[in-house]
């Protein structure tokens, strides 16, 4: 035989199509240019990957970071309160557990292979972490108990069909045991607002903020497409009003003037003021967040709900905003992170949050010129807050689709 | 009643008492397009009448004025004796008599199929959650989706849609029905599930208006067929001598277009 067969016959594909080195032809390397842009970002990346495992392993004094960490973490909480905020994380995390065994009661496998995998790498993180070691299991026991939660809230939300109503009291319920945590009284020792700081400041501003500037927000967005002119006026006026006021004149606004439209005897608190201004400004953005939301749901929706016969309020919250408000999950998240971000511009108007107590630290003679240290330090922290909501974020829509 | 029954396929019966009376409805859009111009149609009980007619021509703001989801400026219109204005108190009661079935199917997507039926039970009717099941229930299996109770509407084909969407609207127990183009957003072998719904509908003795274009429906099911055009009412005629012998050129030319 020597003629040769047709190549498609051929029932082994050429090593080059498959595997890795077909994946790097196929990428990489198809064409001079697109080889060139690879040899010169590729030799790039590496050499900073290089350098900076060099500087991290030798020049970096990471000292700076272990020696400071209840400053990082709660600022000048007093140290024998301590335990006020271990309760307040695994009140925290008790919930957020449930919650999420919850919105998984219908996923085939409640822990995936990804989550297992990010939660042994927490488990090291915490086991290795440069703090005493009771603290060191007090974080796995938080590991434990939204891992714990998680399970218990599926099994309970398959059990009890009113789990989930139970649930969404119990936050709104955690609202008022956080601030009794925080700030005392009622037999706790009361702990001046003065004395948080660090990450706990910066997470209370964020949640506290989210919270109000929510429903602030989702009001806003309805007011602009309400069918009363004063209404719709009055809204847009705010929203295109705020969203040409960069945040920090806000936060002025909050912490300098506000005193002056308040009667002489009311001294509203700081953090209560820098809250004032990131919910007023966040409010804004989140509204037109809400509009799209809004826009991108048929007009037949509402249609075939007024002729069941549900009024405007039972459409709106029934039928038009569950679904506008799923639509925007991704925004409204991307709003969420931004507003955790800006919470450091709080430092400039007084507060101990996580950026002015970096600068606290680095001000100490111990750790003069310790700025890299440092602020990778909190630039981490950032980062896992903000991925770890867009991660929740990607978690969630994939829960509430209903298609296929 | 005295009236004697002539077709046997329908036990319901025809009387002479109208649930839908309009008078000279006339409507304009944003104040200048002239939709409706003066269009008078009386439905008795019982009666199901189909509506055609060509594209743009009224057929869908004429039967949705009758639950106000349109208003209309000029004319009357009484829905089972009660006046149709822009009486808030009015248009609630009329919307929980009357029960309406779009082309797009406008099923609610973030429900599952036996929530979307028993949404409007439990918040306008305010039947017990229990109450409301049972009558999804057996409103689905009468639909025949059953088992597809527990999906979403994404979930299921056109034609399922639509017969949730009728089953969704039978739920609140209705009066009169209204179904503009049900059958229109449709691949072709999911129009007979539904037409075999409405059928069946028909012959419980349900007062319907359908605007439609599936002949063999209107002959087979309508007690009178009307046809639309410019915003006028042209013909108005049984089925047989609306197909066979139409009086109105205009019935004539559309008639030649769709058969
Ligand atoms: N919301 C609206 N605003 C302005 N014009 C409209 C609106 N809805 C429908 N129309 C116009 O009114 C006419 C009749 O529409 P429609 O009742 O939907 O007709 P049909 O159902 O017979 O096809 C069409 O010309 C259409 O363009
Ligand atoms: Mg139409």
């Amino acid at each position: 035989m020597t003629t040769t067969s047709p190549p498609s016959f051929s029932t082994r594909p050429d090593v080059a199509q498959i595997g890795a080195i077909a994946w790097v032809r196929k990428h990489l390397f198809s064409g001079w240019f697109n080889s060139l842009v690879t040899v010169v970002l590729g030799s790039l990346l590496i050499r900073s990957i290089v350098g900076f495992i060099g500087w991290a392993t030798t020049t970096a004094q990471w000292k700076v970071i272990p020696e400071n960490l209840p400053l990082y973490f709660v600022g000048q909480f007093p140290p024998d309160q301590y335990w006020r905020i271990w309760a307040l994380l695994w009140m925290i995390s008790a919930l957020s557990g449930l919650t999420w065994g919850n919105l998984s009661q219908n996923v085939p496998h409640l822990f995936s292979r990804t989550v297992l995998i990010w939660v042994g790498i927490l488990a090291v993180i915490f086991v290795l972490a440069p703090t005493p070691l009771p603290y060191r299991l007090l974080l796995l026991a938080t590991l434990g108990l939204v891992l714990g939660g998680a399970w218990a809230g599926r099994y309970l939300s398959q059990s009890l069909p009113s789990f989930g109503l139970g649930l969404a009291i119990a936050w709104g319920l955690s609202f008022f045991i956080m601030l009794w945590l925080m700030a005392g009284g009622f037999g706790l020792k009361p702990v001046s607002t003065t004395a948080w700081g660090g990450l706990l400041l910066t997470l209370f501003m964020s949640v506290v903020s989210i919270v109000l500037c929510f429903p602030l927000g989702v009001a806003l967005a309805l007011g602009r497409q309400s069918t009363l002119p004063v209404v719709r006026l009055l809204s847009t006026v705010y929203i295109e009003v705020v969203r040409g006021v960069p945040l920090i004149a806000l936060l002025f606004i909050g912490a300098v003037m506000l005193p002056f439209f308040l009667p002489g005897n009311v001294r509203l608190d700081l953090v209560l003021r820098a809250i004032f201004g990131l919910t007023l400004f966040s409010a804004a953005y989140l509204a037109e967040n809400v509009r799209g939301g809004l826009q991108s749901i048929p007009r037949g929706q509402a249609e075939a709900s007024s002729a069941l016969g549900l009024n405007t309020p039972l459409t709106l919250g029934l039928i038009v905003l569950p679904q506008a408000l799923k639509v925007a999950i991704p925004s409204i998240v991307g709003q969420f992170i931004s507003l955790v971000q800006d919470t450091t511009l709080v430092s400039i108007i007084g507060l101990s949050d996580l950026m002015r107590i970096s600068r606290a630290v680095l001000a100490n003679p111990l750790y003069i010129g310790r700025y890299a240290e440092v602020y990778l330090f909190i630039g981490v922290i950032f980062w896992v807050l903000c991925y770890a909501m867009s991660w929740g974020s990607r978690q969630l829509e994939a829960r509430l689709k209903t298609t296929n | 009643m005295t009236q004697i029954q002539t077709d046997a396929s329908r036990n319901g019966q025809v009387g002479s008492e109208p649930m839908i009376i309009a008078e000279n409805v006339e409507k304009w859009y944003d104040n200048n397009f002239h939709v409706l111009r003066g269009v008078s149609l009386t439905v008795q009980k019982g009666e199901v009448v189909v509506v055609m007619g060509p594209s743009g021509s009224g057929k869908s703001t004429f039967i949705r004025t009758f639950n106000a989801l349109e208003s209309y400026q000029k004319g009357r219109i009484l829905i089972d004796g009660i006046h149709l204005s822009t009486d808030l108190k009015n248009i609630d009661t009329i919307r929980r008599e009357v029960g309406m079935v779009f082309q797009q199917f406008n099923l609610f997507p973030h429900l599952t199929v036996q929530q979307n039926v028993m949404l409007a039970p439990i918040w306008v009717r305010r039947w017990t959650k229990a109450r409301a099941e049972e009558k999804a229930l057996q409103l689905l299996e009468r639909v025949g989706i059953l088992e597809q109770a527990k999906k979403f509407p994404g979930q299921l084909s056109g034609g399922q849609q639509q017969r949730v969407a009728i089953a969704r609207a039978l739920a609140m127990e209705p009066r009169i029905m209204l179904f503009d183009e049900p059958t229109s957003a449709l691949d072709p072998e999911m129009v007979r599930e539904v037409l075999d719904v409405m059928r069946t509908l028909a012959s419980s003795g349900m007062t319907m208006v359908c605007v439609t274009h599936e002949v063999g429906f209107a002959r087979e099911v309508a007690d009178r067929v009307v046809l639309m055009a410019d915003g006028l009412l042209i013909e108005e005629a049984t089925p047989e001598e609306f197909f066979n012998n139409p009086k109105e050129e205009r019935s004539q030319k559309f008639l030649s277009q769709i058969l």
